[in-house]
């Protein structure tokens, strides 16, 4: 009768009790997980869309490179930054007033001859990022370290659960009891666990808002409207770069787009197709006027009339 | 209209006269038109760059005349024809600026055109090339792998 | 659906986050054939319309003075824009665009005969038994004349509006870049002119070259334009004026200083 050791529950407690205990655990800490993930990526404490600058929303929008071509076409448009044959920019004329830290920064890295991509290893460059980083973190639109370890708070919770099962199959398996359901149940919490884990967003929920607003307030910067930049001025150029990317400055100085190595992206051929005129077959004849510049699409005949 | 028709050939003959290089109509004051014909070589110069400003920049100060040495006598097929033509005629002359062959190469690559027919979406992906530079295009997007030197 | 009023600016995609930030505004144009009619109009005319600001489409190549009739699509899209628009009215060129299967790209004038005023008429009476609103009809600035004219210009637009009914769209700037052109005088011709039947005025810059005065768009609109719209405005004011600008645009600052002028001097109260 030594034998009945065997059937004997591990650890003392039955297969059934530790399952359903097991499975309302999963439950409330996935759950818990989830709800504390939510909060922690609202961004609640966040400032409305429109009281952010250019560079915080290329920041979100891009990384520090779009914050850093934001900045550079908009001290280019003031006439700030001149670039050389060789791709090393040059710093013209005073700072313009009303600047960033990261558009002075960038300013003093011009004037010592760094070419367009070294700007961000730049010293001052780098510094300036980092503020910026550090205010959109406190304002509760990026996601810092902080943040980022908070969020891994519940998936180590749920990793202390799944090690609890671990435990429990092996001692199972010990002695020789169906671990099946359990072993299903890890299954899903493993795959929950690693997903919490890993993915962790660059922004928060309030920044994803932020940008969608202001991409909509300010559509006619998106290069399909071909914005006329004189008219919007440095700040919607720097608004323009931080929403729509690259294309912009390349559109609007591509000269100094080219000498300055600016990144190339979504160089996909805009407003090019034969579409939006009336009348398909004669779509030939010119819009806007003489010398350029405007003229929606087709418009025939700014001129004369 | 015998009248309506006569109206209809004058009209004709002072179009082909303006924009592909038909001798002046009779009667008309030479002067006006030639300053006419300018003021539309001009303005289409304006149009085709809007649609290949990388070839216009590319081509600098020198855009306006290489543009109008090209276009005149020459009828507009459109700003985005007109200026892929140029191109092209420019790439066979070995003239074209990187900047312009890059955008070439990303016209190749996005549609198709066959100097006839209005260009076309491409549907499968593409690769353009144009004076050493390379685009391909996958799905619609265009990328440029190589820039021109 | 309350006609063009005071001061307004001819909308473009290019400036359109400038137009949307006046204030006063109450009145735009748009060139009719940017506008699709598949999908939706333009986010921003859509906005300035819940704002209430009447949009007039401004076609450019119906080719109203073409001697073949004027093309039946392009007509209806004109109309359907109109209807996507809820606009009061819509305007055209007295002009011809194309001959003989060529786009000229330009708006070319007609002889100023008595042939060409049927030839427009007939395509005006066309376009309007499609249109759902009334037109106004533009005189453009020409560079060059015809050799066989028979009529003064006032006579042949006069003839033109008699027997279409149409509106006037008048282009201030074509008045002066006509006269400065052939050497007469621009309040002779504003003084024969129906000013009563003016649904709006268009001004707009030009510039000097070759010796002519070309109606560019792409320039600043110059004093003497000015002074020409308050000549007209003093002699019988129109309900609106329209600023036209199609490239080359200059900063913010300058396009309100222009509205502004042009506000002072029709003596419309400003939009900016």
């Amino acid at each position: 009768m030594t034998d009945l050791a065997a059937d004997f529950d591990t650890w003392g407690i039955p297969s059934r009790t530790f399952l359903v205990f097991y499975l309302v655990a999963t439950v409330v800490l996935v759950i818990g997980a989830l709800v504390h993930r939510r909060s922690l990526l609202s961004g609640r404490t966040a400032p409305p869309a429109d009281q952010l600058g250019p560079q915080q929303v290329a920041y979100l929008n891009g990384g520090e490179d779009l914050a850093v071509w934001s900045s550079l076409s908009s001290l280019r448009s003031q006439g700030a930054i001149g670039v050389q044959t060789t791709g090393a920019l040059t710093a013209e004329g005073p700072l313009p007033a009303g600047v960033t830290p990261l558009d002075r920064a960038v300013h003093h890295a011009a004037s010592q001859h760094h070419s367009a991509r070294q700007l961000r290893q730049t010293e001052w460059v780098a510094r300036a990022l980092t503020e910026l980083r550090e205010g959109l973190d406190r304002h509760g639109l990026l996601v810092g370290s902080d943040r980022r370890a908070a969020l891994r708070l519940g998936p180590l919770l749920l990793a202390a659960l799944l090690a609890l099962g671990v435990a429990r199959i092996a001692a199972g398996l010990a002695n020789g009891r169906p671990v099946w359901y359990l072993v299903f149940i890890l299954c899903g919490l493993a795959a929950v666990t690693t997903v919490l884990f890993v993915w962790v967003p660059r922004r928060t929920r309030a920044a994803d808002l932020a940008i969608r607003r202001l991409r909509q307030r300010n559509h006619h910067l998106a290069p399909a409207s071909n914005p006329a930049h004189a008219v919007y001025g440095s700040a919607g150029l720097a608004m323009a770069v931080a929403l729509y990317g690259t294309a912009t400055i390349w559109a609007l100085d591509p000269t100094f787009a080219e000498q300055a190595e600016i990144q190339r992206k979504a160089m996909t051929p805009g407003g090019a197709t034969t579409s939006s005129c009336g009348g398909g077959s004669t779509a030939g004849a010119s819009g806007g006027s003489d010398g350029g510049g405007g003229g929606g699409g087709c418009g025939g005949g700014g001129c004369g009339g | 209209m015998s009248a309506a028709r006569s109206l209809a050939a004058r009209q004709a003959e002072l179009v082909l006269a303006l924009v592909a290089g038909g001798p002046p109509p009779p009667g008309f004051a030479p002067g006006p038109l030639a300053a006419a014909r300018a003021a539309l070589l001009r303005k289409r110069a304006g149009e085709v760059a809007r649609h290949w400003p990388l070839l216009a920049a590319g081509l600098g100060g020198r855009w306006p005349t290489v543009f109008v040495e090209w276009a005149a006598g020459r009828p507009t097929a459109g700003g985005l024809r007109d200026g892929w033509d140029l191109a092209r005629t420019l790439r066979a002359r070995d003239a074209l600026p990187p900047l312009g062959a890059e955008e070439l190469a990303v016209r190749e690559a996005g549609l198709r055109y066959d100097g006839q027919q209005p260009p076309r979406r491409r549907r499968l992906p593409a690769v353009g090339r144009a004076s050493g530079a390379v685009a391909l295009q996958l799905a619609g997007r265009v990328r440029l792998l190589r820039p021109a030197r | 659906m309350t006609g063009p009023h005071g001061v307004g600016i001819g909308w473009r995609p290019e400036i359109a986050g400038f137009v949307a930030e006046l204030p006063g505004l109450r009145f735009v144009e748009v060139v009719a054939e940017t506008v699709p009619i598949a999908g939706p109009p333009p986010a921003g005319l859509v906005e300035l319309r819940e704002r209430g600001v009447t949009v007039v489409p401004h076609g450019v190549r119906l080719s109203l003075g073409g001697a073949e009739p004027v093309e039946p699509a392009r007509v209806a899209h004109l109309a359907t824009v109109a209807e996507l628009l809820a606009a009061p009215l819509v305007s055209e060129h007295i002009a011809f665009v194309r001959a003989g299967g060529l786009e000229a790209g330009h708006l070319l004038p007609l002889p100023r005969t008595r042939e060409a005023v049927d030839v427009v008429c007939a395509n005006v009476a066309r376009t309007q038994a499609e249109l759902p609103v009334p037109i106004a009809l533009e005189p453009i600035a020409a560079l060059f004349d015809w050799p066989d004219d028979e009529l003064d210009e006032a006579a042949f637009l006069g003839e033109i509006l008699e027997r279409t009914g149409a509106l006037l769209l008048l282009d201030i700037a074509n008045v002066h870049a006509n006269a400065r052109n052939r050497g007469t005088d621009p309040l002779a011709l504003l003084d024969r002119l129906p000013l009563d039947r003016v649904a709006y005025l268009h001004v707009a810059g030009g510039a000097e070259h070759g010796g002519f005065y070309h109606d560019t768009h792409t320039d600043p609109v110059n004093r003497e334009v000015l002074e020409l719209l308050g000549e007209l405005c003093a002699r019988h004011r129109p309900p609106a004026a329209l600023l036209e600008r199609d490239g080359h645009y200059p900063p913010a600052a300058e396009l309100r200083t222009e509205l502004d002028a042009v506000a002072d001097a029709c003596g419309f109260p400003v939009v900016t």
